[in-house]
């Protein structure tokens, strides 16, 4: 049934009905025929009775045993199929008619004769026949028989209900299919619709059809359900077209991006190749220059030797003081030309160690014998405090030399008709011996010291022409010292003096350890308590600094994670977004320069603080791409844990933020606020820098303006717009020669200038103070 | 007085250096290249030699080697003078048998100071 429509299901439903009331009706009908026609027969057999009795009653009382009564012709007519008399007595019947033609049993009379009896079944009447003194006389059987017209009628009551039937089933159907349609259209087009909608999800279709009562009301709200539909379709595809724009729109945007980061990178990996190979034919063009330079020098000194020997032969005075100052000339361009030579493998890196073991004493003697005429020269005095039981060495003596000679002879440049101490004594730990020079001469200002081991740069320029030197002694020294895994370090008083000292290990290793300063004690700790320990990532291909500095990070508080390429520390930072990540330079596929890109470009990354492990280069490209530190291989871990700490550690309530490129500078002006007791917080440049102040605002910033990477300029555009930064006091430090443009842009802007090599530490603190005092800056 | 072989490729310096020396009362012997230094020391057994390193033919590492090999010439010391001054070149003169090192440009007293060491450690053999 479910499966028919409801059009069909409406018509066999209206049959139905009309089938059962006809059928009703008829068989009512038939009954009710039935019952008439039976009476009819009834009333013609009482009369055919009545008429028989009163005809025989005469003739058995004459003669009971008349038996030639003619039954025929007593009354019996044609709707009589049989007749029968019986008397008392006699089972048989006395006479009996039978219908031409109509096969009748008589049956046997029963017990009692004076009973009239009649069966309406089988038409068949018993009526006594009695005298007029109500005696009985016999008994007549009659049996009636439908007529030919009451069958006839019969069949024609059922022909016409088979019409009537047939009629009422045809019109039922038409009104089914023609009054039904009226009713159902609107219901099956519903039905019709819903399934197309179902099919197609077109949300624009309507049922048209109208309708009255409950079924239009349906339609109604199935229309008015279909128009919500479709308005939240097309307002949902609307919204998904606007997404989906801006999905493509946002590719695009990336695949720009990551276009340029990569044309980016190429140009700069570029750079810094370029950068690299003109560095290195600048280094084997000054080594091979050099060598050219002093064949003839060679000849010259050589030469002029002979010649003032000669001179001092013949007695000629004169000549031989000339020669003396040719010589003096010759051997200081000599000097000059074996200083680039050095410089130059250094930078190159082919300058070699060749270790041996020495005694510590014999050597400074040999050395102090060398510089004896150099300190001498000036009016000086020599100290040696060098007991004889310093014992021995494993370094590189050469080099050693060479550094000590250094000192002394600047010492000696320096210093007039004073004291000249070379102090040398083994540190407590056994470990180290340190070689102090100490001089009594002009000293340094604070700015001075900054640059004071920098190659090309002498404190001053004027220093040069009047102390003379390339200026490159001390930078080769220090290289020296750092080469054998010491250093050399200095401190000074402007008009007091200096002392330089280099500490170097009694055994130096000809295998560079990858990772330096690993004693626990000295390492800084996290600023957090142990239940937060910071989580930092690792990314450096290689194994051993990763196991090394896990290991020394561990220690000191942090949880580690490592990365072994510049993608899966992507990955990985993607997916546990550390605190600070430590990041490596040169690896295979994705250096650290793209892994620092992609790193500032992701929104969840870019604040995540990244100090930079790198060998030599490029590490002003770092700095220029947004990395908060630089450090150098072979790591330091005194400076890694201290550099780590910093970056975590809660900015203090009032701070000072120094944006300094230069990483003696920093040093210097940190130490100088610290002294007095200011809290302060260093940038590398103004990337850096903005990282800092996007957590709290400084009580002041001091703003150096040529920096690699958001330079002072830059930085400072940045802070005057920001009205939350614009009030915060900048004092500029700088070396820039400033043009007037330059001046009339940072006068409105900043609280002061100071010009590097310019201020001294005074001047730095007397413009520090009055700000910071202000903003009440404490320190706890 | 001590005779001393010269091997050294720079005319200047060659001319130098003899000048000098015989100034001091040397006796100078020449050679121009490794292959001339061997042989001259097997042929006149100076009581010292100043080897140059880099020369032509047969340099003063190669050179110096033969010398030493030599059971008639192994007694003779020999000064290594080299024109750069690396450390390098030290350690590696100082392999190949040379008894003492000095750099070019050459300091005199210096240089002095080492053969007399050198001749105090070897003497020479009475003149014959």
């Amino acid at each position: 049934m479910k499966s028919l429509s409801f059009r069909w299901q409406l018509t066999l439903f209206i049959l139905m009905i009309c089938g059962v009331t006809l059928s009703l009706a008829m068989v009512g009908l038939y009954l009710y025929e039935r019952r008439q026609g039976d009476s009819e027969i009834q009333s013609r057999l009482e009369k055919t009775q009545l008429l028989m009795v009163g005809n025989l009653a005469p003739l058995l009382e004459q003669n009971p045993e008349a038996t030639d009564l003619q039954l025929g012709a007593l009354g019996v007519d044609s709707q009589i199929a049989a007749a029968a008399v019986f008397v008392p007595g006699k089972s048989r019947a006395l006479a009996q008619y039978v219908r031409f033609g109509a096969h009748e049993v008589i049956p046997p009379p029963p017990a009692n004769l004076a009973k009239s009896t009649f069966d309406p079944r089988r038409l068949i009447a018993w009526t006594p026949i009695t005298s007029g003194t109500n005696r009985t006389l016999g008994l007549l059987y009659l049996k009636a028989e439908e007529s030919e017209s009451d069958k006839q009628r019969t069949t024609d009551l059922l022909k016409l209900a088979l019409i009537i039937f047939s009629s009422a089933a045809f019109l039922a159907i038409s009104v089914a299919f023609r009054l039904g349609g009226r009713f159902t259209a609107p219901i099956t087009e519903l039905a019709q619709v819903a399934s197309s909608v179902q099919r197609t999800h077109d949300y624009g279709k309507r049922v048209e059809s109208a309708a009255s009562g409950e079924i239009g009301e349906l339609i109604e709200s199935f229309n008015a359900m279909l128009e919500t539909i479709e308005t939240k379709t097309s307002e949902l595809e609307q919204a998904r077209e606007t997404a989906e724009g801006a999905k493509d729109q946002l590719e695009e945007a990336n695949r720009t991006l990551e276009a340029r980061v990569e044309d980016r990178t190429k140009l700069l990996a570029k750079a810094v190749k370029d950068a690299e190979e003109a560095s290195k034919a600048k280094s084997s063009f000054l080594a091979k220059m050099s060598h050219e330079l002093r064949t003839p020098l060679n000849a010259i000194i050589g030469y002029s030797e002979i010649l003032r020997e000669d001179a001092v032969d013949d007695g000629d005075a004169r000549t031989a003081d000339d020669l003396d100052k040719v010589l003096n000339a010759a051997r200081h361009l000599l000097g000059l030309i074996n200083d680039v030579l050095d410089i130059s493998k250094i930078e190159a890196g082919k300058m070699d160690l060749y270790l041996e073991t020495f005694d510590v004493a014999k050597t400074v003697g040999e050395v102090i014998a060398t510089a004896s005429p150099l300190i001498s020269k000036k009016g000086n005095t020599l100290a040696l405090d060098c007991p004889a039981d310093t014992g021995a060495m494993h370094a590189d003596v050469t080099k050693l030399r060479q550094m000590l000679l250094n000192l002394l002879s600047n010492a000696s440049k320096f210093t007039e008709k004073g004291t000249i101490t070379l102090k040398v004594h083994r540190l407590p730990d056994g470990e180290s011996i340190e070689f102090a020079v100490v001089d009594t001469g002009i000293g340094m200002t604070p700015e001075q010291l900054t640059r004071l081991f920098q190659a090309f740069s002498q404190a001053d320029a004027s220093t040069t022409s009047k102390y003379g030197g390339t200026g490159l002694g001390l930078a080769i020294s220090k290289q020296f010292a750092q080469m054998m895994l010491g250093d050399i370090t200095v401190t000074s008083t402007s008009g007091v003096g200096s002392t330089f000292t280099i500490r170097l290990p009694v055994t130096v290793e000809t295998k560079k350890p990858k990772v330096v300063n690993t004693s626990t004690q000295r390492l800084t700790r996290s600023p957090f308590p142990v239940e937060k320990r910071p989580k930092i990532l690792v990314i450096d291909d290689d194994k051993d600094i990763r196991v090394l500095i896990t290991e020394i990070l561990d220690q000191s508080g942090y949880e580690v994670f490592t990365a072994g390429s510049g993608q899966q520390g992507l990955d990985l930072a993607a997916q546990m977004v550390p605190n600070l990540i430590i990041l490596d330079l040169m690896m295979p596929g994705m250096d650290g320069w793209t892994v620092l890109t992609k790193l500032q470009h992701k929104p969840s990354l870019a604040d995540v603080p990244v100090i930079i492990l790198s060998g030599a280069s490029g590490l002003e490209m770092a700095m220029s791409l947004g990395a908060a530190a630089v450090l150098f291989k072979p790591v330091d871990a005194y400076q890694l844990t201290a550099e780590i700490a910093t970056q975590l550690a809660p900015l203090p309530p009032s701070y000072v933020l120094l944006v300094e490129d230069d990483a003696d500078s920093r040093t210097l002006i940190t130490r100088l606020l610290d002294t007095e007791g200011w809290n302060s917080r260093s940038a590398i440049n103004g990337n850096a820098a903005l990282r800092i102040l996007k957590q709290a605002s400084p009580a002041m910033i001091i703003l150096d303006l040529k920096m690699a990477g958001m330079n002072g300029f830059e930085l400072l555009e940045v802070i005057v717009k920001n009205p939350a930064w614009s009030k915060i006091p900048v004092i500029i430090v700088t070396s820039m020669d400033l043009t007037a443009d330059m001046r009339d842009y940072l006068t409105p802007r900043t609280v002061g200038i100071l010009y590097k090599g310019r201020f001294s530490r005074e001047d730095l603190l007397g413009a520090i103070r009055p700000v910071v005092q202000n903003a009440t800056l404490s320190s706890t | 007085m001590p005779k001393i072989l010269l091997v050294e490729d720079n005319e200047m310096n060659r001319d130098m250096l003899t000048r000098r020396l015989e100034k001091r009362g040397y006796t100078i012997s020449i050679a121009v290249d490794g292959g001339e230094g061997v042989a001259k020391a097997k042929a006149e057994l100076p009581d010292l030699i100043l080897m140059d390193m880099s020369l032509p033919v047969l340099d003063g590492w190669d050179a110096t080697r033969q010398v030493k090999a030599d059971d008639t010439t192994k007694g003779i010391p020999v000064i290594a003078l080299t024109a750069h001054a690396m450390e390098g070149d030290r350690q590696k003169a100082l392999g190949a048998g040379c008894d003492d090192f000095d750099t070019k440009p050459v300091e005199l007293n210096r240089l002095l100071l080492k053969i007399e060491e050198l001749l105090k450690k070897f003497p020479p053999k009475p003149a014959a």
